[in-house]
């Protein structure tokens, strides 16, 4: 399965279903078909001399699956783990990857139509890791582009 | 293009493949038969390019249907005899099935492809223009053919290159698994079900004791389907040995050598991932036989050789693992060429090539940047070969070793594992984490104990070593190399150093000692791949499960060496004593330096510590004191049914008098031809020690010399001295004096480069009667030879010594006019089978143990020459009469 890169310009009106998780304060969304499932926390194996955004890897039901922290990746300060701290496992380039976040939001249909590029004063984290940004009621929700996100 | 219906055509183009991949080996079968046609054999090939044209046609595909077409006109005519199967129109047909292997790869556009050159070829050979032209006249292909010849040169050269690249077996999604074994896993998967369903059961009924039953079902189950599984991916490794025959057929033709190729052991299956592998290291072995081994036709009719050269792909099982042997009868490898070479190219330093011996020395090969072909050639020869090689077949937890016999042949020979999925290794712990090494990397564990930390590990400029059997091994912390935080030990205060364990690790060429916190477990792994964010990781080959469900990460045991910073040559093991600074290469850690002797320690007082070389024990006895009698004088124990004499060293040498004891140790040698026990009152240890023995301090009759060891001295027993002075009368025979008086005076020659050991010999021969010229190696012996104002009778030399080892000079000495019949004998510490080989290989007349002097004396008689014997015995005679005198005085 790869990863449905979404147009920046998003101009046709479909609807979508997006799955929200928390990094620092910001609400990030993933595409529901990408993520395989969520698991809480489990016994992460640390990898000697693994790049930094790299928590370790897992036993996910006998497939060995890298954990990758998305505050790392997103340039944020580590936090301790907590209760609230979760795996998203995404299916990418064939490969299950967990992400780490802070904690998982809820599912929310959108309109594609309303999701626009990123503001241009965008600050917090690097803009590229995203591929545009939507709004569900005050909320702002950022569109994570896995590609960018895992191909490092 | 596009198709319709495209399971089908995968279906073809399978089918295609298949049938292409049969033909080629069939074609070069016709071509062996020449005249004689072996019709069947032909049919089946027409019925092979009939059925791809056939469906071609069905498919629209017209350029595959034309070459078919084309192909099959050449067979038809082949099947009818109009046409021999000369060389050349076999050539031309193995082309057109290389082209329609092509077209496979992307049949979409195949329509495009040109192929006229080839269609245009066997059309012409079809006509009967040029195909007979060749065929009828072969006399002429020395100067006619000559275009034709270079044109084929030409075409062969891409197929040449080609040809591993498509017959790679390029990593296939689909496998064919015999229905048999699908069958065996569908009952197992039943099975599997069954098992299941039971543990339910018991689960539910909370049932405790039925519980032990149902696991061990499950488990056997479960170890039956996992090795099902692994049957599937079992393939014969004859889909890779298959194209060997036309990489000979083309790369010999086209080195105007002539090669045929034997292939054994075909059915012998391997993992899929391995068969994948091998490949393309095997067609470079084999090519590499071609091009260096077998030599030219002429070359070889003028030394006695078939004019045609045979290489043998051979494989088998062995010990659980999958052996493969590419032999060729060529000219074989000249050692000594490669080590000018090796030195010539900086790969290694003239001293350390002169410490290199022979089988060393081939190993060469392996090393980066390295090739001997005279010229360099495009077939191999580049010097990127067989490196490149070794990391491919180390990479797939192989070994490669190479057998040379100059003039007779090379053999390079492969060991694989069975499979790489599962794989036997040593689970090690470092501070809460567990790490795992394949067992294939492990040569030896090793603890130091806290009280031998200090002694045992040394720093060299800010690199630990380990002293391991008289050799500095280079060391690795696993938690500094893999960056592991050190937990703190609850209630335990480091108050200087504890037990260290330390796994010996080898690979390639390199070795070293990973310390490790803890030694877990020896298991069986399932070995699976780490994801692309790790792929960066070198100290790291994959990661396994373990039971309790935690991953644990596989050791890259290169890698790790790598990143500990350790070069080949640190890393290879260096002399302790010695203090080499250059390094083998390759050396391998077993390669002891030839002096270090297993000495058994022992006391016989609290304050008397003596030792005795292990190679003169024949065993040791524990003994209650009862049992030591004495009759006439002498202590005897009754043992065996005989009586062994009983020595006490009090008796002979200076000492103390054994500590009274109720019961003793016996350590019993041999010496002429009979059994002695020495009675001792403790036994402290077995060391292998590399040692400098004072040999003057403590000399006398009795005692070969002393050394210290910790701190404490001890004395080196001459157990032969010792007899004699115990049992003089054992010794009287052995002299049988006559009298002859005109010859000048024989000398034996010792080359030995330990001093301790040239001084034992030169004392010994000297008591024996003889004149003793030593030498501390073998440069220095063969100038002491070869300069003629010396008459020497024998030679007597250590096999591995600096500048010229022991095997160097029995050649040289062999080689030569007037010296050549002088008897060499070897003295060594290295008494296996396949070194009193290689010493008889180079010329010696015999081999012996450093310190069996019983057994070198006899050898020495026996190859003394007679009249140098004569007067040795006069000698030996007039100093014991002597001595004699002496005594009674």
């Amino acid at each position: 399965m790869t990863t449905s890169t979404l147009p920046a310009q998003q101009t046709r009106s479909e609807p979508m279903q997006l799955a929200t998780f928390y990094v620092a304060d910001m609400c990030l969304a993933l595409e529901i078909a990408q993520i395989q499932e969520i698991i809480r926390q489990v016994k992460v194996t640390r990898v000697p001399h693994a790049p930094s955004q790299v928590s370790g890897v897992i036993n996910l039901r006998g497939e060995v699956t890298s954990v990758i922290d998305l505050r790392q990746v997103l340039q944020l300060p580590p936090i301790e783990p907590s209760a609230n701290t979760q795996t998203l496992i995404v299916r990418f380039d064939g490969e299950s990857i967990g992400l780490v976040v802070d904690r998982v939001g809820d599912i929310c249909a959108i309109d594609s139509s309303t999701i626009v590029p990123l503001p241009a004063n965008f600050d917090g984290a690097d803009g590229r890791f995203f591929q545009g940004v939507c709004q569900r009621n005050a909320e702002i929700i950022l569109i994570l582009d896995l590609e960018e996100a895992l191909s490092r | 293009m596009t198709f319709d219906d495209p399971e089908l055509v995968a279906q073809f183009v399978a089918e295609s493949r298949e049938h292409l991949g049969d033909v080629e080996g069939q074609f070069l079968q016709i071509e062996a038969g020449g005249q004689s046609v072996d019709i069947n054999l032909v049919n089946t090939v027409f019925r092979s390019v009939h059925s791809i044209k056939g469906a071609a046609g069905f498919l629209g595909l017209t350029t595959v249907g034309k070459l078919a077409h084309s192909l099959e006109n050449v067979l038809g005519k082949i099947r009818t005899n109009e046409l021999v199967p000369t060389s050349y129109n076999v050539d031309a047909m193995l082309k057109a099935a290389d082209a329609l292997n092509k077209l496979f790869d992307d049949l979409a556009s195949s329509n495009d492809v040109d192929v006229s050159q080839h269609v245009t070829v066997l059309d012409l050979i079809f006509s009967g223009e040029c195909g007979d032209g060749t065929a009828a006249e072969p006399a002429k292909s020395g100067d006619i053919s000559a275009p034709a010849q270079a044109a084929k040169l030409q075409a062969v050269e891409p197929t040449a290159v080609s040809s591993p690249a498509t017959a790679a077996p390029q990593a296939e999604n689909s496998i064919r698994v015999q229905v048999a074994v699908l069958d065996r896993l569908m009952n197992l998967a039943g099975e599997l079900v069954l098992g299941r369903n039971q543990l339910m059961q018991t689960v539910n009924a909370n049932d405790k004791s039925a519980l032990d039953s149902v696991a061990a079902r499950l488990d056997q189950v479960t170890t039956e389907l996992q090795e099902a599984i692994m049957r599937t991916r079992m393939q014969p490794i004859g889909a890779v040995f298959n194209r060997f025959p036309r990489v000979v057929r083309d790369l010999s033709s086209k080195l105007g050598k002539q090669c045929e190729i034997v292939i054994d052991g075909k059915e012998v299956e391997v993992d899929k991932t391995i068969l994948e592998a091998i490949g393309d290291p095997l067609t470079h072995l084999v090519r590499n036989s071609i091009d260096h081994g077998v030599e030219r036709p002429d070359v070889r009719t003028a030394s006695g050789k078939q004019a045609r050269g045979t290489i043998t792909l051979r494989a088998y099982h062995q010990a659980g693992q999958v052996r493969i042997d590419i032999a060729d009868d060529g000219a074989g490898i000249n050692a000594t060429r490669l080590r000018q070479k090796a030195i010539e190219k900086g790969v290694i330093t003239a001293e350390q090539a002169s410490r290199l011996t022979d089988r060393e020395t081939l190993r060469l090969i392996f090393h980066p940047g390295f090739s001997t072909a005279e010229q360099i050639t495009d077939i191999s020869g580049r010097g990127v070969g067989m490196d490149v090689v070794r990391t491919n077949i180390e990479s797939l937890g192989g070994t490669v070793d190479v057998e040379s016999v100059p003039t007779k042949g090379t053999t390079i020979q492969i060991t694989l594992p069975l499979t790489l999925a599962i794989i036997p290794s040593l689970i090690v712990g470092a501070g809460d984490e567990c790490f795992v090494v394949p067992q294939v990397n492990v040569l030896e564990l090793v603890r130091v104990r806290a009280g031998e930390v200090n002694e045992q590990i040394a720093k060299v400029k800010d690199a630990e070593v380990l002293r391991l059997r008289g050799e500095l091994l280079p060391i690795v912390r696993i938690d500094y190399v893999l960056n592991i935080p050190k937990i703190a030990r609850a209630g335990h205060v480091s108050t200087g150093p504890r037990p260290i364990s330390i796994v010996v690790i080898e690979t390639g060429r390199r070795h070293f000692g990973l310390v490790v916190d803890r030694i877990v477990d020896s298991e069986e792994i399932v070995v699976k791949p780490l994801g692309r964010h790790l792929k960066g990781c070198t100290c790291l080959s994959g990661a396994t499960i373990l039971g309790d469900g935690r991953v644990a990460l596989i050791l890259d045991a290169a890698g790790i060496a790598d990143q500990a910073n350790l070069s080949t040559s640190s890393l290879s093991t260096s002399h302790d004593q010695n203090a080499h600074v250059g390094v083998d290469i390759q050396a391998p850690l077993t390669h002891t330096n030839t002096d270090a002797q297993d000495l058994l320690l022992f006391s016989t007082t609290p304050e008397d510590q003596f030792a005795i070389p292990m190679s003169l024990v024949a065993r040791i006895e524990r003994v209650s004191a009862q049992n030591i009698k004495i009759v006439g004088g002498h202590r005897l124990l009754q043992y065996h049914g005989s009586n062994l004499p009983l020595l006490r060293l009090e008796d002979h040498v200076t000492t103390r008098p054994l500590a009274e004891a109720e019961r003793y140790y016996v350590v019993v040698f041999r010496t002429a031809g009979r059994e002695v026990g020495l009675l001792v009152a403790e036994l402290d240890d077995i060391r292998q020690l590399t040692l400098e023995i004072d040999s003057l301090t403590f000399r006398e009759r009795g005692i070969a010399g002393g050394f210290v060891l910790n701190k404490t001295t001890m004395r080196m027993v001459d157990t032969v001295e010792l007899a004699q002075l115990a049992q003089p009368e054992w010794f009287e025979s052995a002299a049988a004096p006559t009298c002859d008086d005109d010859e000048s005076e024989p000398q034996i020659l010792v080359a030995e480069d330990s001093s301790f050991f040239r001084q034992q010999l030169t004392h010994f021969f000297e008591e024996q009667g003889f004149q003793v010229v030593g030498c501390e190696d073998g440069q220095c012996a063969w100038d002491y030879l070869t300069n003629e104002a010396h008459e020497v009778c024998m030679v007597i030399t250590d096999v591995e010594m600096p500048n010229m080892n022991g095997f160097e000079l029995c050649r040289k000495i062999k080689q030569h006019d007037e010296l050549g019949k002088l008897p060499v004998i070897a003295l060594t510490s290295l008494t296996s089978e396949a070194d009193v080989q290689r010493g008889r290989d180079a010329g010696m007349d015999d081999y012996q143990m450093k310190l069996d002097r019983e057994q070198i004396m006899t050898v020495v008689n026996r190859l003394l020459p007679a009249k140098s014997r004569k007067l040795q015995q006069r000698r030996r005679q007039a100093s014991d009469e002597m001595a004699s005198a002496c005594m009674s005085v």
